[in-house]
């Protein structure tokens, strides 16, 4: 069949050489003359003026480099806006979700990513037609002038049709000498192509063999994890054997009979009797302060900034946290909160592990804060008036 | 652009008079600013010119040979800057804190006292020039005088010395940014500076050669050099507009990332007020508009293109500048008699100079050995 197809194709192109650059230049224009068809150089080295001799358009391919570049760059945008500033927003380093300055950089990757690849991958598949085997050039006798020191000029065939004896007398007219008439060479079927074969074959071994001298590499060196400082680091882990103990023991009791200080455990035993308690802390502005620190580090998280029971957090957090702008929680007295803080309440962890007395009453001072601000009086504002 | 010399002393003139009434009239503060600043404009535009003279001849590069007088006449701009660079020096006790008799009370500056202090500042600003002219009078005077002699040693004797330019050129420009302008604000500092400020330099310099080279071919001189030439220029403009950015924002993101408070307050001056519509003039007239001017092949070689492309970027690096040094002082931008009689001052005393030096040497190095092989040039 594919002999067939062959006798069929005809004549694809007309070459002849020539034994310098400038005859190769000078032979174009009269060779276009002849408008016989499509014409092509092949030459050692590139050559200035050639393609004005062609007359050949410009490439599309600075078009589709811009348009690509820009693409890559809206790309970046869009993709990190919406992850930090929609779909996750973490605040870090104090700047807002959507801070465009933090994007540049992979926006300009992205820009000059999208640009390599549309440049390099655009002129070998769109352009020069990459999965292109067998150009008929390359089965000509001509081609190792072309690829040494000869410069070739051929009359290719546009839209089928080439008349080889015209073509033949018009190159030899111009002074090119060893014409040969070109027919496309038979394309190969794909799977029985050995090519294919022997370039599948050639990455199955070399796949065999980078896994077995990978094998062999792990096998024989210890393994070494690249930048494990972190990691590895003197340090005491929670759980984990520590040689720095008599004991063994990474973690520590506490010296029988004694407290750490802040951590005093809890008089009450029941909710009923911690809501006796009285906040110890006096009503500073410096235990107000303290108090803003601990709730916006500890509390706020999940139930919001304003303590209305909004979590930061996104809508993967199910659990609903207490409300404490809402009638119950501004009635509540505080140790009821305490107690919360210490014991903590189903979907709530008890905070009492980390969290010293003093901050406990402080970011409780601090809820009563928020909560008189969203139910501010008209009479506040009197008593603040200078 | 008709340069008559009349015309020129007549604005120079007038100028000076504006910037005498400036002194005792706006103070000496605003006196100080404009004079460093354009101190500072025209330094960077001789030293830039001079970078690419020397550069041509560390990398022996062949096609910018032809237009090789032109960065060289500009680089003579050194020596009228010599007595203005001197007179600035005025300003170190009025505008430079580090300076000051106050700063011994400031930790950070104390310690830095010996560097910041006017005896080794002059003793800086002595040096500097000393090793640019000594590189100026080697490759630039070289240059003139194998006009003559056609001796190829020099050639030689240039590549030779190239290298130690490009170190009087690099540390030299590094001196100037940090000590004239982030020597204003001491507490801040940023490693980056001096290049942000090399690549303002390097773009006004070929924006003056385009500029030159377009002029004297209007006048129907230079008619050796060609599309070719003028791309390579072009492409260089194109090139080194994104360098610049590119610098001027790392050094503004990692700054606003890490929120220092002595390193953010510099750029809040900067970005506040009035001073806003500055950056952005800047972004657009230093970047965006020659980037899109001269993306295309073809941009790069039409002469119309880059004739009001240098222009433009001679003036974003003067806006540059003026929006480093400005804000120290200034809480919104000032723009009135003072600054146009410094205007007129400094640019009528400039193309003065231009003037003059228009005629030194032949247009082409005709003494060049490689002169030949520049003019055969292809892209
Ligand atoms: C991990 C999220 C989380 C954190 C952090 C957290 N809470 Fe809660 N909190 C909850 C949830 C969820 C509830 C609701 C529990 C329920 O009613 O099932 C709750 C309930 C409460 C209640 C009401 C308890 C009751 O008696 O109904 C109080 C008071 C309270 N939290 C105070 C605090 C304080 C003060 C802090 C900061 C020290 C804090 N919480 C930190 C999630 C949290």
């Amino acid at each position: 069949m594919n002999s067939e197809k062959r006798q069929t194709m005809g004549p694809a192109a007309v070459l002849g050489l020539f034994d310098s650059a400038d005859a190769l230049l000078h032979a174009i224009p009269k060779v276009r003359e002849g408008k016989l068809g499509r014409l092509e150089t092949y030459t050692p080295y590139p050559i200035h003026g050639l393609d004005e001799a062609l007359q050949l358009r410009r490439s599309p391919l600075a078009g589709m480099v811009v348009v690509m570049a820009f693409l890559g760059a809206i790309v970046a945008l869009a993709m990190q806006g919406w992850m930090s500033a929609v779909d996750y927003p973490v605040i870090t380093g104090g700047k807002a979700p959507f801070s465009w300055q933090a994007f540049v950089p992979i926006m300009f990757e992205l820009m000059v990513l999208f640009a390599t690849f549309t440049a390099g991958l655009g002129m070998l598949f769109l352009l020069n037609r990459l999965p292109f085997f067998g150009h008929p050039v390359l089965s000509s006798r001509a081609i190792r002038g072309i690829t040494r020191d000869r410069f070739a000029l051929s009359v290719e065939a546009e839209g089928g049709s080439l008349d080889p004896e015209a073509a033949t007398a018009l190159l030899s007219a111009a002074g090119a000498k060893d014409i040969e008439v070109l027919s496309l060479p038979a394309r190969a079927e794909i799977l029985d192509s050995a090519f294919i074969l022997r370039a599948l074959g050639g990455i199955v071994v070399a796949c065999v063999v980078a896994g077995g001298l990978m094998f062999a590499a792990i096998k024989l060196f210890p393994v070494l994890p690249p930048m494990s400082h972190m990691q590895e680091q003197a340090k005491l882990n929670p759980y984990k054997p520590s040689t720095f103990f008599k004991d063994g023991h990474g973690m520590q009791y506490p010296v029988p009979g004694t407290v750490a200080r802040g951590y005093l455990p809890m008089g009450p035993r029941t909710p009923e009797e911690a809501n006796g308690l009285v906040n110890p802390l006096p009503r500073t502005r410096e235990n107000l302060e303290r108090g803003r620190e601990a709730y916006t580090n500890r509390c706020a998280v999940c139930h919001g900034p304003l303590g209305d029971g909004v979590p930061t957090l996104t809508a993967a957090y199910n659990a609903k946290p207490a409300n404490f702008v809402s009638e119950e929680f501004r009635k509540a007295p505080d140790g009821r909160y305490y107690w919360a803080i210490v014991m903590g309440k189903n979907a709530m962890p008890s905070q009492a592990a980390d969290m010293p007395e003093e901050d406990r009453w402080a970011a409780i001072h601090y809820v009563r804060v928020l909560q008189r601000a969203q139910n501010a009086k008209d009479s506040d504002l009197e008593e603040t008036k200078p | 652009m008709s340069l008559n010399a009349k015309r020129l002393w007549g604005v120079t003139l007038l100028g000076l008079a504006g910037i005498l009434a400036v002194y005792f009239v706006a103070g000496p503060a605003r006196f100080w600013l404009n004079w460093v600043l354009w101190f500072v404009f025209l330094l960077t535009l001789a030293l830039g010119s001079l970078f690419m003279v020397a550069l041509e001849h560390l990398v022996s590069s062949r096609w910018s040979v032809p237009i090789r007088r032109i960065p060289e006449r500009l680089s003579t701009l050194l020596l009228p800057l010599v007595p203005v660079g001197m007179i600035a020096l005025g300003a170190v006790p009025v505008l430079y804190p580090g300076a000051r008799p106050e700063a011994l009370a400031n930790k950070l500056l104390a310690g830095k006292a010996f560097w910041l202090g006017l005896p080794f500042f002059s003793l800086r600003v002595a040096l500097c020039f000393l090793a640019w002219l000594l590189a100026l009078s080697v490759l630039v005077r070289g240059s003139l005088r194998q006009d003559e002699s056609r001796d190829p040693q020099f050639n030689v004797r240039a590549r030779r010395f190239a290298p130690l330019a490009m170190v009087f050129f690099g540390l030299g420009i590094t001196v100037v940014a940090f000590d004239w302008i982030s020597g204003l604000e001491p507490e801040w500092y940023s490693d980056i500076f001096g290049i942000y400020l090399f690549a303002g330099a390097f773009l006004s310099a070929l924006s003056g050669t385009l500029l030159m080279v377009l002029h004297l071919q209007g006048r129907g001189r230079l008619p050796e050099v060609r599309r070719d030439h003028l791309y390579n220029l072009g492409g260089f403009i194109f090139a080194f507009t994104v360098f610049w950015s590119y610098i001027g924002f790392a050094q503004y993101m990692l700054m606003w990332y890490a929120d220092l408070p002595e390193e953010v307050v510099w750029y809040q001056k900067r970005t506040q007020g009035g001073w806003l519509a500055v950056v952005i003039l800047m972004g657009l007239l230093h970047f965006v508009i020659p980037f899109f001017a001269l993306l295309t092949r073809d941009a790069k070689q039409a002469g119309r293109r880059l004739h009001w492309v240098a222009w433009s970027m001679l003036a974003a690096h003067l806006l540059d500048l003026y929006w480093l040094i400005f804000p120290v002082l200034m809480p919104n931008p000032v723009l009135s008699w003072p600054e146009l009689s410094f205007a007129l001052f400094f640019l009528g005393g400039a193309f003065l100079w231009v003037h003059r030096v228009r005629e030194l040497g032949a247009d082409l190095p005709v003494g060049d050995a490689f002169l030949k092989q520049g003019l055969e040039f292809r892209l």
